[in-house]
């Protein structure tokens, strides 16, 4: 069992439907201790009904979730080593904050001492000493959501679960709460489980993200995967802005995938499933991952194109450009400000490493 | 709007506020005039009716009995108001509907109709006339208000409160008296206070279900029938006073309350 050893949660080949709906279909997915996990999907992707499932709240309708060994899918929430943020933090707005951080210890027995004990460290640990005798309404958004968290933390959960808590904050706290959230994540070594439809969110803090879609996974990676390796168009066009090229595949030369793109050969990388010849299929090319040359360089595979529109975004440019006269071959991409002006009458050759052209499976 | 209509609405409201208050102005003042005879012109004032009151032994007793009777029906009404509040609130069944009309029925039968209703089951099933069949009458037309109040309250809970009770471990009871509980406390003392002060000037009920001892109002009937005299006065003042206060400190600790969560 060494292979399962680091394994925390286990959601074993789990479905829930509401009705005829399919919330989560057939989900299988390991979760290991000590990771931060981010569900990353639209609304009614599945992402929250798989976090309820894990918290206790609803059922899986078939597969087991089990938790450090042992199975735990029909266990109710209040005996389960599982503790939750929630969305709106559901703080109690009758108890101090002291007494809401309080709560959990006290109903897990713990004595006075240990419960006072406990509850000064995680607000200390928390900078929230000095609201400890203040109620949640005489707080701010984000020391609630701080609250909440310290409340999630002090039974010391096997797992603890994050449905889209910084949803209620303002955009300029967010990025803050962002960074925190990942440090508490790191120097508690808690395996967190984060439910967002924010892949910026999602990008900035995890470990591995996983996107659903219609209640099935999409793909599971690092962000840098998910980001420069989609393998399908839901997930190349949900995380970030890309540039989506449909073909057909010409063959397979020297690892890559040649491409025949409006007449012209392209090379890209398949990272799922790999395409055979002569089919039709989509890839994604980010926009950053574009080189854009003001005069024709040397490498054989650059492409030459028309500037038809340049938006000047402050550090960088961002271009739209023409290629050749087929249909859909406007690609964007980004240059220095700098660079861009030397472009001579809107002339420019654009190239990209073959591993970058993400060829998709769908 | 011109000038003779805003006079003639200023007109109509003070008509209106002294139709509502100079009968109240006139019991208090009568309580405090030294003669048995009612009416104007008053010569001399007193306190001699208040001092009669308070050493009248039948009035303190009658006092007590109603005061008894308010609280017990107070926390009977409470507690299965509340209980009923929880079970329809957030369940859905067939016939919830039916249920929740039937449950709110006795709060607009006619009391009269109801009292008399009350009387025949009591004896039908050997209750006594006296202070449990009027506590079992009082609380019968409590407790739909107490259900209604609750609710409200009860809709206005995120579910996330109670989630968040279970998810740190606690069972559904425990969650209900430490979560739930604590969050209907402005409506409880609202409702509770509307309880007692229901039962409190509740005539009719207590008069059917009563036995030989009289509740307050059954009481200043029975000594109307003797005579009007400023002793009633004087204890219609008491009732005011108390009441007044009682109802505005409701109002107050309810809006406080509300406000803080």
């Amino acid at each position: 069992m060494t292979g399962e050893k680091d394994t925390i949660v286990h959601i074993d080949n789990v479905t829930k439907r509401f009705g005829s709906v399919v919330a989560v279909d057939r989900l299988d997915m390991k979760i290991v201790a000590g990771e931060f996990v981010t569900f990353l999907g639209p609304s009614g992707c599945g992402k929250s009904t798989t976090l309820r499932m894990l918290g206790g709240f609803e059922t899986p309708d078939e597969g087991r979730i089990v938790l450090d060994g042992a199975d735990v899918t029909r266990q109710p929430p209040n005996r389960r080593d599982v503790n939750m943020v929630f969305q709106d933090y559901a703080l109690f707005p009758h108890m101090t904050v002291g007494q809401n951080v309080a709560f959990g210890l006290e109903l897990k027995g713990k004595s006075r001492a240990e419960i006072d004990r406990r509850t000064g460290e995680l607000l200390e640990f928390l900078q929230l000493s000095g609201f400890r005798n203040r109620t949640p309404e005489q707080l701010s958004g984000g020391q609630r959501q701080r609250v909440a968290l310290a409340r999630a933390l002090a039974p010391d959960p096997k797992l603890l679960l994050l449905d889209e808590p910084l949803g209620a904050l303002d955009a300029k706290l967010r990025g803050q709460v962002q960074i925190e959230l990942k440090d508490i994540q790191k120097r508690t070594g808690k395996t967190f489980f984060f439910v967002t439809h924010d892949q910026e969110e999602a990008l900035t803090m995890s470990d591995r993200i996983v996107v659903m879609n219609a209640g099935r996974v999409e793909q599971a990676g690092t962000p840098e995967d998910l980001y420069f390796r989609p393998e399908s168009r839901f997930v190349a066009e949900f995380i970030g802005e890309t540039n989506l090229i449909e073909g057909t595949v010409r063959g397979i030369d020297r690892d890559a995938i040649v491409i025949d793109w409006n007449g012209m050969a392209v090379r890209g990388a398949a990272h799922g499933r790999q395409p055979a010849a002569g089919e039709a299929v989509t890839a994604s090319l980010r926009l950053e991952n574009v080189t854009c040359h003001p005069k024709k360089p040397t490498r054989e595979d650059a492409i030459e194109g028309r500037v038809v529109n340049k938006l000047f975004k402050g550090s960088r440019t961002s271009l739209d450009i023409r290629i050749g006269e087929g249909r859909d071959t406007l690609i964007r991409a980004y240059m220095d400000a700098g660079n861009a002006a030397s472009i001579d009458d809107d002339q420019l050759w654009i190239s990209w490493e073959a591993d970058r052209l993400a060829v998709l499976r769908d | 709007m011109t000038r003779h209509t805003r006079i003639l609405m200023s007109i109509i409201y003070w008509a209106f506020v002294a139709y509502l208050f100079v009968p109240l102005a006139l019991m208090v003042t009568m309580g405090f005039k030294d003669s048995k005879f009612i009416g104007f012109p008053i010569r001399s004032w007193t306190f001699d009716w208040y001092i009669a009151v308070a050493q009248d032994t039948q009035v303190l007793a009658v006092f007590g009995y109603s005061m008894a009777i308010a609280i017990s029906t107070t926390v009977l009404s409470l507690i299965i108001g509340t209980w009923m509040a929880a079970f329809l609130g957030p369940n859905t069944f067939r016939g919830k509907a039916i249920i929740f009309a039937l449950a709110c029925l006795p709060a607009v039968i006619p009391g009269i109709i109801s009292a008399i209703a009350l009387r025949i089951f009591a004896r039908l099933i050997d209750i006594e006339p006296g202070m449990m069949a009027i506590i079992l009458g009082h609380t019968v037309h409590n407790v739909p208000f107490v259900a209604l109040v609750v609710m409200a309250r009860l809709s206005t809970q995120p579910k996330s409160h109670i989630e968040a009770a279970r998810d740190l471990g606690a069972d559904s009871i425990v969650a209900f008296f430490r979560v739930t509980l604590p969050y209907l406390k402005p409506a409880l003392i609202g409702a509770g206070i509307f309880c007692m002060l229901l039962s409190f000037d509740d005539f009719v009920r207590a008069f059917f279900l009563g036995g030989y001892q009289p509740t307050l109002p059954v009481l200043i009937f029975a000594k109307l029938r003797s005579g009007m005299s400023p002793e009633i006065n004087a204890i219609s003042t008491i009732v005011l006073i108390m009441t007044a206060i009682l109802g505005l400190w409701a109002e107050r600790s309810m809006r406080r309350l509300n406000k803080g969560s």
